[in-house]
């Protein structure tokens, strides 16, 4: 029996939230659902969301979050892509005639199988 | 789901998992907060970008008076989370 490690599970569960939000957020125009695939494999488990009526918007060019601000300078909002960027281990984005695609990756390495 | 209590000192403590669905009921709680109190989040087992959104948000009215939140209880994905995005720096943790 495959035995995931607690932290990848919450990494995963943090990934998933923040892209799906983010895909609703960012889509106003959107009326259909936004599919989400699960594929667990032997050293690594991999999510795709798919959003089929979206306009391009590359989660991975957006611009680094300042980490090191005051709280008087941080804006609150922006650190949900920071964060996914830090917590899962491959992370691409594809755009095809309205169709955005987030594929993330986690490594199951290490882990007590 | 997610639950915020008030106690009687003033202090609040978070329950379940804080994410973009529950964030009006942790905004409901701190914004009754209007002075220094502790923030017990023991029972709390998730919390993503939108939790951190309302406690930074409010963080930032009280300490227009002075005020502050501490946080206590922290799990260890709940502190990587602040970790990585500069919040233990922000926030006192214990």
């Amino acid at each position: 029996m495959l035995t995931i490690d607690e932290s990848v599970i919450f990494s995963i569960q943090l990934a998933i939230e923040e892209l799906f939000t983010n895909m609703v957020k960012y889509n106003h125009t959107a009326d259909s659902d936004i599919a989400i695939a699960i594929e667990i494999g032997e050293n690594k488990i991999q999510i795709n969301l798919t959003d089929y009526n979206s306009t391009e918007f590359d989660i991975t060019k957006t611009q680094e979050v300042d980490i090191s601000q005051s709280l008087a300078e941080r804006k609150v909002g922006g650190l949900g892509l920071h964060l996914v960027k830090k917590m899962v281990d491959e992370l691409s984005y594809h755009y095809s005639n309205g169709v955005s695609e987030v594929i993330f990756t986690k490594y199951l390495e290490n882990q007590n199988v | 789901m997610f639950k915020a209590k008030i106690l009687e000192n003033g202090d609040i403590s978070f329950h379940g998992r804080l994410d973009a669905s529950q964030v009006d009921k942790a905004n409901a709680a701190l914004g009754q907060v209007d002075k220094s109190c502790t923030i017990n989040f023991h029972d709390l087992e998730y919390i993503s970008s939108a939790g951190l959104g309302v406690l930074i948000s409010n963080e930032k009215r009280l300490k227009e008076n002075g005020h502050t939140f501490r946080l206590i209880g922290l799990n260890k994905h709940i502190r990587d989370v602040f970790r990585y995005t500069g919040f233990d720096h922000i926030f006192e943790i214990e």
